[in-house]
């Protein structure tokens, strides 16, 4: 089923290829994005997108890409497992992930398993920490991902090709279509990865068995011009994954686990001369499968169909005042092996407005609020701040209210899941510094997570678990990022860094929650010289307790990578390049009992037709 | 060792008569964890962190983590379930692990492990000069569960005798073994017998979800826990007896609905048992299920008495407190008076007297 549909997209794409080949005026780029609110809606935070010469560096999970080039700690259950992130101290359901300006985040569990997003599949993949639930809904606390493609129109059609082959007999390939005519574009992308992922436990004289995986995924946009006015895109999304759950030190596994998510949405836009209306319909599944035994059948699933509406209606009061409402309608059905089989609906309304103060000072604010008969919603709100006190520095501050919603596991599970859940939320806001000169770049953040009625999974006195709103928890902490780039004659300097000093304690016990370092730190230093590039990556980790009486602990690791490559064309990418991942062999868990790879290797080939 | 802890270790999870009988006369320490209670910690699951805390009998001497300090090079394993004395020898059933970890019982020196034959091992009784382990094999699958027939000279799997799914606590008794089946991931409402010279397995029906046995003279009392609250329909907890030359019911005390009892134990006369955070005791003859408790746990903020033993007159309560930080056991007097406590490994799950 699943091949059959990558087979499609496979066909429709070589069909592009051919009519791209026609492709020969190039006019004015034009880039069209759905997630307008990332651009407009969040000056008063610090976005950082990750572009291509990054996702050239990084061509392994979404884990490994933000884990070396954000703050974001990443909590992997073993290379390739299960992988969730900390962001600023919050827990996992506490990140959400925006797929085109839609939350993609699980129904069933609130979070996503950042191993089952290929970012190549994205023209960029961007970073937006601080509050953001007024704009994308649960979960966005600690910060959201977001992965968008970008849709150019008027631009040269491009064919781009990756592929890489590692150690642990790792295959990657990935090909990207671009197509950018006056009244169509495409981006379309399609990726296959597999693992045997059998490295070696330093010192443990065993291997990581029982861990390999295989995954397809296609993306692909299409956007049309039906007139001046009227313009209409489509964006689909599709993720085949199956993975053998590995075992630990102790425990040999014989689990296997499948996902299966798809995402389709249809936008057609209206353009007029004081406002914009956009209406979006998508439609989105997930899927997964458990197989304690993977010789077996027996296995336990859950699956959620959500059907979601949007309506996004921008106008601009005046030149420097702009107001955008957000009326959003979401039915999920969900059943699964453990779950009721029941259906949620949630209508939203939100209020976003913007105004230019003068050329300096910028504000935003914006208003939430949710409806649904599951449970109590929260007003949400925010607010925020630019004030450009002269042309290198730059103060932002931002206030808001955010939430997360109970998912259906935690409502629904059979024998645990608890109806009288309501939202866990926060108040918290953040000042942010930015220095810019010449080339440089300083920011600095503080920021303060209040959270209140957090949904944590205890054990009652009749031995059931069961999900509370139970705890209370403080996070604050400074984040720091500096980049640079310099230039001698034709030697390029490039260096980006960055910091997190995190505390995140729950008021009760006035312990560190588990598995968030107080320390996180990386960096990156590239050189490249005509066709030649190299470059050197370090990511630090300090140490996380795992137990929330914080009395057991992993210890903290820094892991380097150095790569190096070339371009075999003058006009066109050509690349091949070599990496050397965990340089110093560094033995390290990232989670208790479960071992990381030593030393491995890692060879790339990428072509830009 | 006494009568009435050996009645204790009986109830526990099946341990092993004759192993203690002539132990009555000894004086000098067999090693330094004779006279005193190994307690099991489960560790977290998946964590690969079981351990086992060792406390004296005089409370005087406690080593939080007693097998690792014998064995620094020995991990012993993920999700330690239960622990059965034989002989010198203990047997450590690791359920994750899928092993059995054979140590010394007096100096917990590792021996050997036992590693093939086991699926999902849960508790482990003696008879014949073997071991019988219950094994769920898949927990989602309810037709491979098994018992499995250990010979300890070889330390090998000799045979696997399928039972109904779920099977858990074991105990021996004039060489047949009384495997509770509670279900695994289903609900079981039976008791297996097997007897150890052919291994003919016979079944006895009880109430649901039988979880703990105590043997008093030719009787085997079964405590059920019944259906819980969400099963639809939740069913009562019962206390079950069977006439072991008839291997028959021949009576069954009902508790009230929504009480699920669990922790069975026979003691000096008195059953105990556990009900939420609460002790309960009740005579042998009593007719009826008693509603006050002895005294309750709460003070001490437990979650649910996830361990219980009484040994030396004295309650013994493993907290598993958030299955995720250290452990806590509490010492009560036999009316309930708090005497002592101490911090353990990760979720203490059982309790083994020396």
């Amino acid at each position: 089923m699943t091949w059959k549909n990558l087979y499609c997209c496979l066909a429709f794409l070589l069909y592009s290829f051919s009519w791209g080949q026609n492709d020969s005026i190039i006019r004015l780029n034009e880039v069209i994005v759905s997630d307008s609110q990332l651009k407009n809606f969040s000056k008063s935070q610090t976005v950082t997108i990750l572009n291509d010469s990054i996702l050239n560096k990084n061509q392994g999970s979404l884990t490994s890409l933000l884990s070396t080039n954000s703050t974001i700690y990443f909590k992997e259950n073993g290379a390739g497992m299960v992988s969730s992130a900390s962001f600023r101290g919050t827990t996992a359901q506490q990140t959400a992930v925006i797929w085109n300006g839609i939350n993609i985040n699980s129904q069933l569990n609130g979070q996503t398993d950042f191993n089952t997003i290929n970012p190549t599949d994205f023209t960029n993949i961007s970073i937006r920490p601080g509050g953001g639930s007024v704009i994308y809904g649960s979960g966005a606390i600690g910060g959201s991902i977001h992965l968008n493609s970008e849709l150019k129109f008027n631009t040269a059609t491009s064919h781009l090709f990756r592929l890489n082959y590692g150690s642990f007999e790792t295959y990657g390939s990935n090909y990207q279509l671009e197509i950018g005519k006056e009244k169509w574009a495409v981006q379309a992308s399609i990726s296959a990865n597999s693992s045997k992922n059998d490295y070696e436990y330093i010192g443990y004289d065993k291997k990581n068995e029982n861990g390999e995986f295989t995954n397809q995924s296609y993306n692909f946009s299409v956007g049309h011009k039906i007139n001046d006015t009227n313009f209409i895109k489509f964006y689909s999304f599709l993720f085949n994954g199956e993975r053998h759950f590995s075992g630990t030190i102790t425990v040999n596994s014989d689990d296997k686990y499948l996902d299966f998510n798809t995402r389709n949405m249809l936008e057609w836009i209206l353009f007029k001369n004081k406002y914009t209306s956009k209406v979006k319909a998508a439609y989105i599944t997930e899927e997964y499968k458990y197989y304690e035994n993977r010789n077996s059948d027996n296995h336990t699933f859950g699956q959620v169909n959500s059907l979601f509406l949007r309506h996004d209606f921008i106008y601009s009061i005046s030149e420097s005042i702009t107001i955008n409402t957000l009326l959003d309608f979401t039915q999920s059905d969900a059943k699964g092996s453990d779950l009721l089989t029941e259906t949620r609906t949630i209508g939203t309304g939100s209020i976003l407005w913007k105004h230019k103060l003068s050329t300096k000072l910028n504000y935003e604010l914006g208003i939430r609020q949710e409806v649904t008969d599951t449970y109590e919603s929260p007003l949400l709100f925010s607010a925020g701040t630019l004030f450009e006190v002269n042309g290198f520095y730059k103060i932002k501050a931002n206030l808001s209210k955010n939430f997360r919603i109970p998912t259906f596991n935690d409502l629904y599970w059979q024998g645990s899941g608890n109806t009288d859940l309501n939202p866990e939320h926060s108040l918290q806001g953040e000042i942010g510094n930015e220095l810019n000169y010449k080339n440089s770049k300083f920011v600095l953040t503080g920021f303060i997570i209040q959270l209140k009625d957090m949904i944590r999974w205890i054990p009652t006195s009749n031995g059931l678990w069961q999900p509370e709103n139970t705890q209370s928890v403080s996070n604050y902490g400074l984040e720091i990022q500096f980049e640079t780039k310099k230039s001698i004659d034709k030697h390029l300097f490039s260096f980006t860094s960055g910091y997190g000093y995190t505390v995140s304690v729950n008021n009760q016990t006035e312990k560190q929650l588990t598995y968030v370092p107080n320390h996180k730190a990386n960096t990156n230093l590239a050189y490249n010289y005509k066709s030649f590039t190299t470059y050197y990556q370090w990511v630090y980790t300090g140490e996380v307790f795992t137990s929330s009486d914080n009395f057991y602990k992993l210890d903290d690791y820094a892991l380097s990578n150095i790569g190096i490559d070339y371009n075999f064309s003058k006009k066109k990418t050509y690349l091949l390049g070599f990496q050397v991942l965990n340089l110093t062999n560094e033995r390290y868990q990232n989670v208790i009992s479960r071992p990381m790879p030593g030393r491995n290797f890692k060879l790339y080939l990428t072509l830009n037709l | 060792m006494n009568l009435k802890k050996i009645g204790i270790l009986l109830t526990l999870s099946g341990l092993f008569l004759t192993a203690c009988t002539n132990d009555d006369d000894v004086s000098i320490p067999l090693g330094a964890y004779d006279n005193g209670v190994l307690i099991l910690n489960q560790g977290n699951f998946g964590g690969g962190n079981s351990s086992i805390s060792f406390w004296s009998n005089d409370f005087s001497t406690f080593e939080f983590n007693a097998f690792s300090s014998v064995n620094p090079s020995v991990t012993l394993g993920d999700t330690a379930q239960d622990l059965g004395f034989y002989g010198d020898k203990a047997y450590i059933v690791v359920n994750l692990s899928n092993t059995i970890q054979v140590v010394n019982r007096y100096t917990l020196e590792h021996l050997t492990t036992i590693s093939t034959g086991l699926s999902n091992p849960r508790y482990i009784a003696f008879a014949n000069g073997n071991a019988y382990v219950t094994n769920w094999g898949d927990a989602s699958n309810a037709e491979d569960d098994y018992v499995a027939v250990i010979n300890l000279t070889s330390n090998s799997v000799t045979s696997f005798i399928p039972v109904t799914e779920g099977p858990e606590r074991i105990l021996e008794h004039d060489d047949k073994l009384f495997i509770a089946h509670m279900g695994g991931y289903g609900f079981g409402n039976s008791i297996s017998v097997i007897q150890a010279n052919n291994n003919s397995v016979s079944s006895i029906e009880v109430g649901d979800v039988p979880n703990s046995m105590a043997l008093v003279n030719n009787d085997l009392y079964v405590l059920c826990g019944g259906k819980p609250s969400w099963a639809e329909p939740e069913t009562s907890g019962s206390l079950v007896k069977i006439n072991l030359s008839t291997n028959t019911v021949t009576a069954a005390l009902p508790f009230l609905l929504g009480n699920h009892p669990s922790n069975l134990i026979f003691h000096d006369n008195k059953f105990y048992y556990t009900v939420d955070s609460n002790v309960f005791s009740k005579t042998i003859e009593a007719n009826t299920i008693p509603s006050t408790p002895i005294f309750s746990t709460t003070a001490q903020g437990v979650y649910g008495v996830y361990s219980f033993a009484i040994a030396n007159n004295k309650i013994f309560v493993g907290d598993a407190t958030d299955y995720n930080s250290n452990g806590k056991v509490y010492i009560y007097s036999l009316t309930g008076t708090l005497e002592n406590q101490e911090t353990v490994g990760v979720i203490p799950g059982g309790f083994y007297f020396n």
